[in-house]
């Protein structure tokens, strides 16, 4: 994980446990912060620490570095930062957990993994099918690679705030 | 691979794309359907559609004359009987299509390819209806719509057929320019299976009939993740009520399991009629 630290804003990037990032809340409680949130409940979280303003979801961003980012307090300089740094942040008013781009993503991916697993097809070719078949802008598995582990993350979360087996992940992504 | 006759059967939309691109390739095309007027129709749309690709100067005048002499209609009592390869694109009803392929099989010469452009029946269920002869050479061709533009085809290995036949037929569509996706044959093939998470989980983000979340959710799939259209305004293009039962039956083909389980909002949506587009309602109003 990144820190940026400026004024008394602390702007948390990078992947971490659930109970990094709660460590993170804990030892900047004179801070304003605003953090990557991509693989949990943004909601949880702002109960939870007061003195966090916004989330928001970079982890699987592309070149691009389209972000959704979620305001409890809006606040232009974080968006000037996070401009300045290279992202494009694009507001929302959804706390889901894993926001919406992460939500929907893992579990195409998830999928893509289950039919790799049952030997449906091979990963070119499925990659190829969602681009050529539904123009996709990329292939699931284009999507995920480096990723697996933000994958599992936010799917494993996903099932525990909803039991629902629809979270479970692929043994392909979860060995 | 040289396929040089093709045969296509039925001419809705799929049926008549799959025509259009064969002609286009140069493949002497014969459509067949039950209906002559269905035909006509095709037919009159290809030909509009061929010149006006001249008008734009995608294609020269002479090579349109070309297509137009490459495709005729036929009736199903006279196709010929040596075509290489004949793709049924009709109605999804499993009997109708096995009552057609038991036909096909006879009518044709064993060395023809006998092909299926289902989206939802086991090539397996299909193949039941053909000889064991004509079991190897039998397989899905899974085309997408419009069949012209879109350049994927599912190529679709039942459990009988040639595995060496699939790969040729792989190779041959990729010459041609589509980008075909050899997949075995599983319930949703690649695309329906894997796409139904596009629909299912941003209908699980909103949760309830809320029209302003839903654009919320639209915007950001297509801004952040680059998608050409978002869910809820896709399945009111496509129909609801036509996503609702890709989504029952690929569901149902895998034993209820939970990861294609429909949402409450489909069904909703369906009994309210609110089939999108073409019912001027549907997650947005199209007054």
């Amino acid at each position: 994980m990144t820190n940026v630290l400026f004024d008394d804003i602390l702007i948390n990037f990078g992947f971490g446990t659930k109970a990094e990032k709660k460590k993170i809340l804990e030892e900047n409680r004179d801070k304003k912060v605003y953090m990557d949130l991509t693989c949990y409940d943004p909601a949880e979280f702002y109960q939870e620490y007061p003195h966090l303003l916004g989330s928001f979801a970079a982890l699987f961003c592309d070149e691009a570095k389209k972000t959704e980012i979620h305001f409890k307090e809006r606040n232009e300089a974080v968006l000037e930062k996070l401009k300045d740094l290279g992202f494009a942040p694009v507001e929302t008013t959804i706390t889901s957990t894993g926001f919406v781009f992460p939500r929907t993503i893992v579990q195409i991916i998830n999928e893509a993994y289950f039919a790799l697993e049952e030997e449906v097809a091979s990963k070119e070719d499925i990659d190829r099918a969602m681009k050529f078949g539904v123009n996709y802008p990329k292939g699931p598995f284009e999507w995920s690679q480096g990723k697996e582990l933000y994958v599992v993350t936010l799917l494993n979360e996903l099932y525990s705030k909803t039991q629902d087996l629809r979270y479970r992940p692929s043994k392909l992504l979860n060995p | 691979m040289n396929l040089q006759k093709v045969v296509v059967i039925g001419a809705g939309t799929m049926g008549s794309g799959i025509a259009q691109w064969f002609a286009q390739q140069m493949c002497a095309v014969e459509l067949v359907d039950n209906s002559s007027e269905q035909m006509e129709k095709a037919l009159k749309s290809i030909h509009s559609s061929w010149d006006s690709l001249v008008q734009k100067n995608k294609i020269s005048s002479s090579d349109a004359e070309k297509m137009k002499t490459h495709l005729s209609l036929k009736s199903l009592d006279s196709i010929s009987t040596d075509a290489d390869l004949v793709i049924e694109a009709i109605i999804e009803n499993l009997e109708v299509k096995k009552e057609l392929f038991k036909k096909l099989d006879s009518h044709f010469e064993p060395h023809t390819i006998i092909a299926s452009n289902t989206s939802s029946f086991p090539i397996e269920l299909m193949a039941e209806a053909v000889t064991e002869t004509r079991k190897p050479k039998f397989l899905g061709l899974h085309f997408f719509n419009p069949a012209t533009i879109m350049k994927l085809v599912e190529v679709i290995k039942g459990k009988d057929s040639d595995l060496a036949l699939c790969q040729n037929l792989y190779q041959w569509f990729d010459k041609q320019g589509k980008k075909p996706a050899m997949c075995k044959d599983s319930p949703g093939f690649i695309v329906n299976r894997v796409a139904r998470n596009f629909y299912g989980e941003p209908l699980r983000i909103v949760e309830d009939d809320n029209e302003t979340a839903m654009r919320e959710v639209d915007s950001i799939l297509k801004e952040v993740g680059g998608f050409k259209m978002g869910p809820f305004e896709l399945m009111d293009l496509i129909g609801i009520d036509v996503n609702y039962s890709v989504t029952c039956s690929v569901w149902e083909a895998y034993g209820k399991e939970p990861r294609f389980a429909p949402h409450k909002l489909q069904k909703q949506m369906v009994d309210e009629k609110r089939f999108g587009r073409k019912s001027k309602r549907g997650f947005y109003k199209y007054d």
